[in-house]
């Protein structure tokens, strides 16, 4: 039960506002601000009582919602929704917080729309009927859409629109697919559960079509290159807290989908579609990164970083070894916080400036020093500095594809790593063009971080390093859903194979091993070399 | 023929809305002088929802002949009549404000309603060509009362189309209903069944008729390519009445052409009569869900836009008939049902917003984009009302539209009609970009002049807040409806 009351507190929060008149603006954040921190406080309590040694899903409930259909009202979470699920609610009071001086006018509708969307994406990651799934999958696009559409700079309503028809379209196909599996399930025990899909045998021909309905769903959400072009105009022109949660939490929708629903259900596929997905992935780091070099809007080279950050999670997910995979899942949290951060932060600089040309910047380290600061942080976090959550997630990523038996592994890690290094070169680049350099007049009286401001980034910044130097505790809860993942997909691994490197360090040479190293097994010593 | 007095107990949703025609109508005569007419919308909404609930009450399970086989009973035959009642009784109270701001509220208009809707659920009712052909002629006569009934230029040229194209179409029905009695010796549609298939000359007189009963049919609920009328029609007709003809006509219509289509002309499992015409129906589904939604795309006039949506919406209603014709066809009549009730609901509740939100103006333009800019500003609730027909005419959910989508394509993807759902799902994206645009213009633009005030009437408030509630309360709640729709789609054959 804690479980639904987690989902669906900011619906009931959202229901709530709609009878409080839209001129008490204060109230509205209030209750906002209110709900979001209870529904944190929830989250943390279902991690508390959360067994990550456990294999399968916890918290189930389940519940007839449309029997003549067999849809039911099935949730429950394993470690991987969970950190979503804690990602998203712990996102959420920031980002409510975050815009109590952005937003201005028209609260109410701005305080329901969040809500709600909160309300969608938190369903998502515990929905296990498929339908249900589908249901929350779609009234996350409305709330969005308002978010952008209402709240937006310029070109908002393109932007906006186009957000809507890419993902809808994605997603009609996934519908069919949906119930072109229900019709595969023996008459009588016909249903949209997810348990008792998986259960079924299909052809390979059909695995393929299928997993290319749900990939395309998917696909178009993470955005993987070439299915992307509607994120750069969503991220732009969507106020800050929109972007916040769009690259936060929307866009692991997509990557959450590839590893819940569309490789477990369609293990051949998923094998099959192996290169492509991998290469597609490899093709976005490296695209997204370059596109990042070329931009001039400090907001739209954060978007295509994404791309390029969401390449590395997908590349993970693909090549399926359960390093690769715990890496891509672990570098959705780091995603969602980093950039989160990241695009806070320039919401914060636009309030002060109101443009997002990186040109109209620059020297402002020298008298927004705490600003410059938090941002650094981010920025570290998004090149994967060691010390910081971004390196371990590409570390296991990159390790694991490296090691993995994947046609063309080694090539696509090196690829990969080439994406790492354009990172580190556009981000600093960003850095020094908007923080450092000569302080231009305009510039000279931007004010520094208000107490609320620091309130809602420190605990980003607090995220990144703690989930860069103690990832034990996040790594053991995707241990199990990781593994049945990939044993599913891939089948059981033979006895681990310990490769045995010449010249290796004599064991009490060796460094110390850190707990999340563990997950690494062995081949720690080989790519030390 | 014997007459059985039971029989009119069968009949009693349709007695009570014609009961409350002639009550409309007379009120003139003897209340004509008082100047104040406000109880008649109540009046009528009052007469239509005892109809429904006394066609909500006919179990299932009571199906039966009656007037001696020329109509059958049935929980199809109920629901549908559900369905009408239920639009009868919203577009009764939405068109109560907007008739009297214009001075033209009159007994008339409601009783020309309520016969209209008797006359649909005698057709939901048919079982005999004779029967079928009375009935569409009594709903249809209404209508092209109706579709003039403010006697503006637009409207006498909307009417004058609608009547003409409209007795086209009757006379091609009748050309065929002619043509298939010939070839049967019987006017009854299980008589049809009989008649041995293939080349005999029987055969071959009973294929042409069909086709040209087919026609007919595809006319009323505005299949491509006869579907020319709807638009013009929709634009120059009165708002309420063009909500009523957009959910209640396409529900009649419908009726019929299941219950021609099955009982006469036999589906893929039943073992009687040629089951020749679900390729046919299902080339009409494509064409109609491509062409209406592509053409309501660059559409100002929201009525206009409403009226392609509504043959698109046609589309949609012909994959179920068309699935039901292939594969089970219970489940896709059930799934068929339960689209015309959802649809019936958002698309009423869309006109009467639109009959609001028009006011101000009159003529061209009156229901152009731009009239719908800011609405969220200045009218919040009828905006987010909007918003949830526009969503559930879309499909998104969580909204009924979502629910009655889900079900048709279900039955499509098991008929199997892989082909058309894909087509139908894709095509239902470019209907999201043209329901999306008007809630781009309610939240997202600021109107560029004087906005014309909206007045308030209890009235349309009703209606609005009746069709909001079925259309969230279905799509977050669908089994009850889903249940009854199911239940009650099982065609008594005779």
């Amino acid at each position: 039960m804690m479980l639904v009351a987690t989902i669906f507190l900011p619906l009931v929060g959202a229901l709530f506002l709609l009878a409080i008149p839209g001129d008490a603006k204060a109230l509205h954040r209030g209750v906002s601000l209110l709900t979001s921190l209870v529904t944190l406080g929830l989250a943390v309590a279902l991690w508390t009582n959360f067994d990550g040694a456990q294999a399968g899903f916890q918290n189930e409930v389940q519940a007839t919602w449309a029997p003549s259909l067999g849809i039911s009202f099935h949730l429950g979470i394993d470690g991987v929704s969970l950190l979503l699920i804690a990602l998203t609610a712990f996102l959420g009071p920031i980002v409510v917080a975050s815009t109590f001086h952005a937003i201005d006018t028209r609260v109410k509708e701005f305080s329901i729309a969040l809500l709600v969307l909160e309300t969608a994406m938190l369903g998502t990651f515990a929905a296990l009927d498929l339908v249900l799934f589908y249901v929350f999958w779609e009234a996350m696009l409305i709330p969005m859409y308002i978010l952008i559409g209402v709240f937006g700079s310029e070109r908002r309503i393109y932007a906006t629109v186009k957000f809507f028809l890419f993902t809808f379209a994605g997603s009609v196909l996934m519908l069919l697919a949906i119930l072109f599996l229900y019709g595969k399930l023996p008459e009588g025990s016909r249903s949209f559960d997810y348990g008792a899909l998986l259960t079924l045998s299909l052809s390979h021909e059909e695995q393929l079509w299928l997993f290319a309905a749900f990939a395309l769903a998917f696909a178009i959400k993470v955005p993987m290159f070439p299915l992307h072009t509607w994120l750069p105009d969503a991220h732009t022109e969507a106020p800050a807290a929109g972007s916040v949660l769009l690259a936060g939490v929307m866009l692991k929708m997509g990557t959450y989908g590839f590893f819940r629903l569309a490789m477990p259900l369609f293990p051949e596929a998923a094998l099959a579609a192996q290169p492509l997905i991998a290469g597609l992935a490899v093709t976005g780091i490296v695209y997204g990164a370059l596109m990042c070099m070329a931009q001039s809007d400090v907001k739209r080279l954060i978007a295509y970083s994404s791309i390029s950050h969401l390449g590395f999670v997908m590349l993970g997910l693909a090549v399926l070894t359960p390093e690769a995979v715990t890496g891509a899942v672990y570098q959705m949290l780091n995603h969602g916080v980093s950039t989160g951060l990241l695009f806070l932060v320039i919401g914060m600089l636009y309030e002060r400036r109101h443009t997002r040309a990186m040109d109209a910047y620059g020297g402002i380290a020298k008298v927004t020093p705490g600003l410059a600061a938090v941002f650094f942080i981010a920025t570290l976090a998004s090149v994967g500095l060691p010390g910081t959550n971004g390196f371990v997630g590409e570390f296991l990523v990159l390790s694991g594809t490296f090691l993995g038996k994947a046609a063309l592994a080694q090539a696509w890690s090196v690829i990969a790593a080439i994406g790492v290094i354009l990172g580190a070169v556009y981000m600093l680049t960003l850095y020094q063009k908007v923080f450092l350099g000569k302080l231009s007049a305009v510039n000279e009286k931007l004010r520094d971080l208000s107490l609320r401001e620091w309130a809602v980034t420190l605990p980003l910044c607090i995220a990144i390093v703690w989930m860069g130097l103690l990832p034990g505790p996040f790594l053991d809860l995707m241990k199990k859903p990781v593994q049945s993942m990939t044993e599913r997909v891939v089948g059981k691994p033979a006895a681990p194979e310990r490769p045995h490197f010449p010249g290796a360090l004599p064991p009490k040479l060796q460094p110390p091993r850190l707990p999340w190293m563990n997950h690494v097994p062995s081949m720690l010593e080989g790519v030390k070399k | 023929m014997k007459f059985d007095p039971a029989d009119l107990l069968a009949v009693l949703p349709a007695l009570w809305l014609v009961l409350g025609g002639c009550a409309l109508a007379l009120s003139e005569v003897f209340l004509g002088a008082n100047p104040k007419r406000a109880y008649q919308p109540w009046l009528a909404a009052a007469f239509a929802l005892l109809s429904l609930g006394t066609a909500a009450r006919l179990a299932p399970e009571s199906a039966h002949a009656i007037f001696g086989g020329a109509a059958t009973a049935d929980g199809f035959s109920a629901f549908i009549a559900v369905i009408v009642a239920g639009a009868t009784a919203l577009s009764a109270l939405s068109a109560g404000g907007a008739l009297r701001e214009a001075g033209a509220e009159r007994g008339e208009f409601y009783a020309l309603v309520l016969f209209a809707a008797a006359g649909m659920d005698f057709l939901a009712m048919a079982a005999d060509l004779v029967v079928l052909f009375i009935a569409l002629e009594a709903m249809s006569l209404a209508l092209y009362a109706l579709a003039a009934y403010r006697r503006r230029a637009r409207n006498a040229e909307a009417a004058l189309k609608y009547f003409v194209l409209g007795s086209f179409s009757s006379a091609i029905f009748l050309m065929g209903a002619a043509l298939c009695s010939g070839a049967a010796g019987s006017t009854r549609l299980a008589d049809l069944a009989n008649v041995p298939a293939g080349g005999s000359g029987a055969g071959l007189l009973l294929l042409l008729g069909a086709a040209l009963l087919l026609v007919g049919l595809a006319f009323k609920v505005a299949a491509v390519p006869f579907h020319m009328w709807a638009p013009d029609v929709y634009e120059g007709s009165p708002t309420p009445v063009a909500g009523f003809m957009a959910a209640a006509v396409k529900a009649a219509s419908f009726a019929a052409l299941l219950r021609a289509l099955l009982i006469a002309f036999g589906h893929a499992h039943g073992a009687a009569g040629p089951s020749m015409w679900e390729p046919i129906v299902a080339t009409l589904a494509g064409a109609t869900m491509l062409l209406g939604n592509v053409l309501a795309l660059p559409q100002r006039s929201v009525k206009r836009m409403l009226a392609y949506s509504s043959i698109a919406h046609a589309g949609y209603l012909l994959v179920g008939v068309a699935a039901a014709g292939l594969g089970d066809a219970p489940t896709a009549t059930g799934a068929v049902l339960l689209y015309l009730a959802t649809y019936a609901a958002a698309v009423i509740g869309a006109f009467a917003v639109i009959g609001l939100v028009e006011r101000g103006g009159d003529g061209a333009g009156a229901d152009d984009l731009d009239r719908f800019s800011g609405l969220a500003q200045r009218h919040p609730g009828l905006a987010a009302a909007m918003a949830a027909f526009m969503l559930s005419l879309a499909g998104v959910p969580p909204t009924a539209g979502f629910i009655a989508k889900l079900y048709v394509f279900r039955a499509a993807m098991a008929a199997p009609l892989t082909g058309l759902a894909v087509l139908g799902v894709l095509t239902s994206v470019a209907g999201a970009y043209y329901y999306l645009r008007i809630i781009v213009y309610m939240y997202m633009r600021t109107p560029d002049g004087e906005t014309a005030p909206i007045a308030r009437h209890a009235t349309a408030g009703v209606a609005i807040a009746a069709a909001l509630l079925i259309v969230v309360a279905v799509g977050v709640g669908p089994e009850s409806l889903a249940k009854f729709a199911i239940a009650s789609a099982a065609l008594a054959s005779p």
